[in-house]
């Protein structure tokens, strides 16, 4: 049990020299991978993202911490896909939407998204709509994510949707959008299932969306 | 107009500090060099010297010392007749409103809503009646007209409301081209438009280090026409520049530099106002912080720069991260135009952008105004002469006399900064006049400048031209659409 504690502190100060060790020795004391990451780093992760919304750490905090969560998992990862357990929350599907090359905030809900367990794709910035839904039908993710930064762009995020609902597959999964100009209010208006102010909001809003 | 008169000094950095950032960015141009994605830039580069690796280039000290001597010290943008108004030189200052927000206080229900083009008019015709804006810079981006062509009806409605020098965007080339045949038949022709510009367009690199297609060959064009570009990178510290100040500055200035150097190569001469917007990213927020005092900082070390390199300088004054016209937005407004002028920056825009640049005030714009004319007093100084000294009513007056009455007062009292809307009136005279508070009187005055003031029209044959261009462009677009 003093396992689990050390590695959610290790994630919390982000700590990844000092995680690789932990996780190591969790190991060989016989704790199982999906308990290492059930009670050892999400618990860390979303401590850290209760702390960010209070304003009491602050980006590039959590970004070292989500840092830590993947030098563990890195150690995990196989283990829990020999030992079929669900390894991911969920597998999502990211990226900048085309014209637009503005990618630090889907940088960042991309390492928070994994660093909250999830699988991440990141097809990248100045995605064209025929990419997300190439990607879609090859991973077949829970949620899909755009970004844009500009206002000239937003509007490839609605032709998205669209290629999507055309390809079929709309309906299969979740869809969230963000970057500055993005509201609530467009997200609604071009059929989005939601919307996040940042980061953090985006990993609650995907945790919502698999009904964790 | 603008502030000639400079009696302050003031400086940030050091020479010695100076030297070090020019010679740390050299470093940068050899070690790590800039990204440039247009093949005529490569070319350029590559035929002068410079290392080119694929699309990255590295640019020798001789070449950038080169297109800093070669650069003009001065860049003249006249009004839309032609006429001398902004000497970007030296220490002189001038300021205007800047730049395509989405959103705009609505001055008479006082709701945020999305701009339109009409609100583009109503700003340009406020700033030109404001005796202390020199310059519009388009205050807003239009939800009403077709969103591939708005920066064409953005130019149109600043160019019919006021003569006063514009500062404009352009989405692509294409536009931009449009813009510029805009306002050469403004002008009279391309020639009248490059000896008298009363435009410059506003163009960023990408950072870090990027020369990304769109800007750059907007640059190459408006270098070749012989027409100013601003070239500054927006940094935002901690997330595409170093968190560190010195580091943003540097980063920055090898990204201004190496856009200054292609522009010499494509047209020795070609005019640019340099500089950056060094931002620092709120960790708590992922916001662009209009209101750090590092940012405030930062824009006057990169007026040092600017006047180190005796290059024309970009600047900032009156923008805020806050939602209204509140004291907040006030408050961090009249640092920034105080920090303009004492820096020396020239060519100062941002008036009135206020939700760090995602709406407009108008009530901004105006206070703003005030606070400039204060500042333009402050910048004038103190002038010691025997009349001003006033030796000799001072013993004329003598010990428990007073100077109301003199001739000397009743000859001198004029020069002082009368206020417009800061108030300075005692308490039950503010009070019976309805205790109204700065952001009160600044809307009244905003009122009144729309419903009152008349700018000077076009000519309805030249405001045919435009809106033929215009048409054309609409063509062009919804021939494009999917």
């Amino acid at each position: 049990m003093e396992f689990m504690k050390q590695i959610s502190e290790a994630v919390i100060k982000g700590m990844d020299e000092e995680i690789r060790k932990l996780t190591k020795e969790a190991l060989e004391a016989g704790r199982t991978a999906k308990e290492i990451l059930d009670e050892g780093l999400l618990p860390g992760m979303d401590y850290v993202g209760v702390r960010f919304e209070k304003g009491e750490m602050f980006i590039p905090e959590v970004l070292l911490s989500a840092r830590a969560m993947k030098a563990s998992m890195e150690i995990l990862r196989p283990l829990l896909v020999k030992s079929g357990a669900g390894m991911t929350r969920g597998k999502v599907v990211i990226g900048t939407v085309k014209g637009d090359l503005h990618d630090i905030g889907k940088n960042l809900v991309g390492i928070m998204l994994e660093g909250a367990g999830f699988e991440v794709h990141d097809l990248g910035k100045n995605v064209p709509p025929e990419a997300f839904v190439e990607a879609a039908k090859e991973i077949k993710p829970d949620i899909i994510g755009m970004s844009a930064l500009l206002t000239t762009t937003m509007g490839m995020m609605q032709k998205t949707i669209n290629a999507l609902a055309e390809a079929g597959i709309r309906d299969q999964v979740k869809i969230m959008v963000g970057g500055a100009p993005v509201t609530a209010d467009f997200a609604k208006q071009i059929g989005a299932d939601g919307f996040g102010h940042d980061a953090v909001a985006a990993v609650n809003l995907a945790k919502e969306f698999i009904g964790a | 107009m603008g502030i000639t008169r400079r009696a302050i000094q003031f400086r940030v950095l050091s020479e010695s500090q100076l030297e070090e950032l020019h010679l740390a960015t050299l470093e940068v141009l050899r070690r790590t060099g800039v990204d440039v994605l247009v093949d005529e830039a490569l070319e350029l580069f590559k035929k002068a010297g410079a290392k080119v690796d694929g699309t990255r280039v590295r640019i020798p000290p001789h070449l950038v010392e080169w297109a800093i001597r070669t650069a003009p010290s001065r860049v003249v943008v006249c009004t839309r007749d032609g006429k001398p108004a902004m000497y970007l030189e030296d220490s002189k200052s001038y300021y205007g409103t800047g730049s395509d927000t989405h959103n705009i206080v609505d001055p008479y229900t006082g709701e945020r809503r999305r701009t339109v083009k009409a609100d583009i008019g109503n700003v340009a015709k406020v700033c030109d009646y404001l005796p202390n804006i020199d310059f519009v810079m388009c205050m807003g981006i239009a939800h009403d007209v077709t969103e591939s062509i708005s920066d064409l009806h953005h130019f149109e409605a600043m160019v019919n409301n006021t003569k006063k020098p514009l500062v404009f965007t352009a989405w692509n080339l294409d536009n931009l081209k449009d813009i510029v045949e805009m306002a050469e038949v403004v002008a009279g022709g391309p020639e009248a438009l490059r000896y008298n510009p009363f435009i410059v367009v506003y163009l960023e690199p990408a950072s870090p280090l990027q020369l990304i297609r769109e800007p750059t060959e907007k640059l190459l064009y408006m270098a070749q026409k012989g027409l100013p570009s601003v070239w500054t990178p927006g940094q935002v510290g901690g997330g595409t520049s170093p968190v560190t100040l010195a580091g943003s500055l540097v980063q920055g200035n090898a990204e201004a530099l190496s856009g200054l150097v292609l522009a010499q190569l494509k047209q020795e001469g070609a005019p640019i106002i340099y500089g950056g917007c060094t931002l620092l990213m709120d960790m708590a927020t992922g916001v662009a912080a209009y209101s750090a005092p590092e940012f405030m900082l930062s824009v006057a070390a990169w007026a040092d720069l600017a006047h180190y390199y005796g290059l024309p300088v970009w600047g900032y004054a009156g923008c805020s991260d806050s939602k209204t016209f509140d004291q907040q937005a006030a408050l961090t407004g009249a640092m920034h135009t105080l920090m303009a002028a004492l820096s020396g920056q020239n060519l100062i825009h941002d008036v009135g952008y206020i939700e760090s640049g995602m709406t407009t005030s108008f009530e901004q714009i105006v206070s703003n105004n005030e606070v400039i004319g204060m500042v333009k007093r402050i910048m004038e100084g103190i002038e010691i002469s025997e009349e001003t000294l006033a030796l000799d009513v001072i013993d004329k007056v003598g010990p428990g006399g007073h100077f109301l009455g003199e001739d000397h007062t009743l000859r001198h009292f004029r020069e002082n900064w009368f206020p417009e809307l800061i108030d300075r009136e005692r308490y039950d005279r503010w009070a019976e006049r309805g205790k109204k508070t700065l952001g009160q009187r600044a809307n009244e005055k905003v009122r009144e400048i729309l419903e009152t003031h008349v700018p000077e029209p076009l000519p309805e044959e030249i405001k045919g031209k435009l809106a033929a261009i215009i048409e054309r462009a609409e063509k062009r677009a919804s021939e494009k659409a999917v």
